[in-house]
């Protein structure tokens, strides 16, 4: 081991019985900062694995569709020819559009989704998301499903038949013709965990739609479930490859359907890192701090080291070393206090949401009990390479005045 | 003759003190050849630790000439040229005695086995071969001085330069690590030039010199 990695290690984890104050105190404060960010970066990991996850359990991981409003008009060849292409496991044709819902005196203009009973358990697991007692069975083509903040909305209960408005139907007035609404009965709630589609969406049987919105047989798309281990994107491009270019459509995978969405999440996940970052920086200061006071206290030593034979750019590395050692336990046990804290995440947030008697207003605004957690590898890769770099960075002051010193100057010094 | 394993000619140095030039060497002439042991003294500020800086090749003269065996000092020939001993021993606390004799190895390179056995040799030479574990704040005076002179030997150094090494000792342990270092280095044949107050340790080298008015005599 060269000398001055020795002497760094030497100095920070001094052999003995005396207690390294300056060292703990520079490492708890980049084990906070890691720490801190571990939990963040792991929560905020949780909550969009979560909602990507309920996006794509919902909608496929593939959708396909024409451009603008083009219409499929023979849905069930090309859902089958879809289905036959390596590797999609479940198709499912879908119609979407907006309506008025009226109910006694509210109206609520919701995404109006009509899905196929037949085929959309193939894709979407929706039962997974109807309030029980109720089943996607109790779905017909007289009834309707209402996401569980519409329903709120609308002052609607099941079994209550609320009245539904279509576009079509202002078509046809403009031709001096007249629709009557149709009268749906609530068949049941949905809870999704996302805040667009529990807002405002009802489910309805693609046939109602169909009918509803004057489609005839036609459908605007199909979405698409991937055999497990499937990527989206270039599974997508499979199928658009294998669809015959008369049907006129192709395939998207769900992060391009999603795009901004997700583009907002990274944002969102950038900035506080971002934020989270600079309490590792401040961490840093403090090493910066405690290795210029060892500059000091130990000049005689760096002249002894110079008169030794020790060259300055080895002084120099002796306190980049210490910076980077310093980083480098921060970040060991910073990962180790995340991971913990992690661990009890849920224990931690009961326990406060308890002790200030707001554990049923937890459920109710953040419909969890849980907080979700998904640590990924480069964010943990990011956060060790930041702070090891920014912890290195620290040493380099007290590096430099290190090597400045003259050894003649330095022995001199009181 | 012998070629000396010192030799300084005409060597002068001045310092600015504000406004005012002090001419602290006018002239210095040394030479020491392998195995002698030299003692310079001389009043306190008259120079003796300047000249032993710039006989380090730690500080430049203004004028001179300075020889290491004939040839001109190197900073990266230093540490295998010679060893230095300084009345504030500057033991690494951090260090206990066999890592701070080690030291002196370590920066050259020096593989760990045989540096560590000429360590722990060099301990028992200077008796302190049970003390090779202890850090410097749990050694007495004279002990962390007898390290630091092992140190100083750890690389076969062909010169030592100590400065003022009794200056913090009582007079017993002071008599006791002079005549450790004027045996080590008569037993290696390593040439030592001294810086003392002290007659009686200045008695005891094979010359006195003394610095006076920037010159030696």
């Amino acid at each position: 081991m060269p000398w001055y990695l020795y002497l760094a290690l030497k100095q920070l984890f001094p052999t003995g019985r005396r207690f390294p104050f300056f060292t703990a105190i520079s490492v708890l404060g980049v084990t906070l900062g890691v720490a801190l960010l571990v939990v963040v970066m792991s929560v905020m990991g949780g909550f969009g694995y979560e909602i990507r996850r309920m996006i794509t359990d919902t909608q496929g991981e593939v959708q396909v569709r024409g451009d603008g409003q083009v219409l499929v008009e023979q849905p069930e060849e090309l859902r089958a020819a879809i289905a036959a292409i390596p590797g999609v496991a479940g198709v499912t044709p879908n119609a979407v559009g907006v309506g008025l819902l009226k109910f006694e005196n509210k109206s609520a203009f919701p995404q109006i989704q009509g899905i196929d009973v037949r085929h959309i358990e193939s894709v979407a697991n929706l039962n997974r998301f109807i309030l029980k007692p109720d089943t996607l069975d109790d779905l017909d083509d007289d009834s309707v499903i209402l996401s569980s903040q519409l329903a709120v909305a609308l002052g609607a209960r099941r079994g209550d038949k609320i009245e539904f408005y279509s576009l079509l139907m202002i078509e046809k007035l403009q031709e001096s013709e007249t629709m009557l609404p149709r009268e749906l009965r609530v068949a049941g709630f949905f809870v999704v965990g996302h805040q667009q589609l529990d807002g405002n969406t009802a489910l309805v049987t693609l046939r109602r739609m169909q009918d509803l919105y004057g489609l005839g047989h036609s459908v605007h798309g199909f979405n698409v479930r991937l055999a497990p281990g499937e990527d989206a994107a270039t599974a997508a491009a499979r199928i658009t490859a294998a669809l015959p270019p008369a049907a006129g459509v192709q395939a998207y995978p769900w992060t391009d359907s999603f795009s901004d969405f997700l583009w907002v999440l990274q944002l969102e996940k950038n900035m506080i890192f971002f934020l989270l970052l600079f309490i590792v920086i401040v961490a840093a200061f403090s090493v910066t701090s405690s290795l210029l006071i060892s500059v000091v206290r130990k000049t005689r030593e760096i002249g002894l080291l110079g008169a030794l034979g020790g060259r300055p750019r080895q002084v120099a590395a002796c306190f980049c070393t210490q910076g980077l050692l310093i980083g480098g336990c921060g970040t060991v046990c910073g990962l180790g206090l995340g991971f913990v804290l992690l661990w009890l995440r849920n224990d931690i947030v009961l326990g406060l949401a308890r002790l200030f008697g707001h554990q049923d207003v937890m459920r109710q605004f953040y419909m969890v009990t849980q907080l979700p957690s998904h640590t990924s590898g480069l964010d943990v890769a990011k956060i060790v390479i930041f702070t090891l770099v920014i912890s290195t960075l620290a040493g380099l002051l007290p590096a430099w005045r290190a090597a400045r010193l003259k050894p003649v100057e330095a022995l001199r010094h009181e | 003759m012998s070629e000396h394993v010192l030799a300084a000619t005409g060597l002068r140095k001045t310092y600015l003190s504000g406004d005012r030039r002090i001419e602290v060497l006018r002239g210095v002439d040394l030479a020491v050849a392998a195995g002698e042991s030299v003692a310079i003294r001389g009043e306190s500020g008259s120079g003796k630790s300047t000249l032993l800086n710039l006989l380090s090749g730690l500080d430049a003269p203004d004028i001179g000439s300075l020889r290491w065996a004939g040839r001109t000092p190197a900073a990266d020939t230093r540490a295998r040229f010679l060893g230095m001993v300084f009345q504030s021993f500057y033991l690494i606390p951090e260090l206990d005695a066999l890592a701070n004799v080690l030291m002196a190895a370590r920066i050259l390179g020096v593989p760990g086995a045989a540096g560590r056995a000429r360590a722990v040799e060099l301990l028992a030479k200077v008796g302190l071969a049970g003390r090779a574990t202890h850090l410097p704040t749990q050694l007495s005076g004279g002990e962390r001085q007898r390290v630091a002179i092992a140190r100083a030997l750890m690389n076969s150094p062909r010169l030592i330069l100590a400065d003022e090494p009794t200056g913090n000792l009582d007079e017993a342990t002071g008599d006791n690590v002079i005549a450790l270092l004027l045996g080590l280095c008569a037993e290696t044949q390593t040439a030592l030039v001294l810086v003392t107050h002290n007659a009686a340790h200045a008695a005891k080298t094979s010359r006195q010199l003394f610095l006076h008015d920037g010159v030696l005599k």
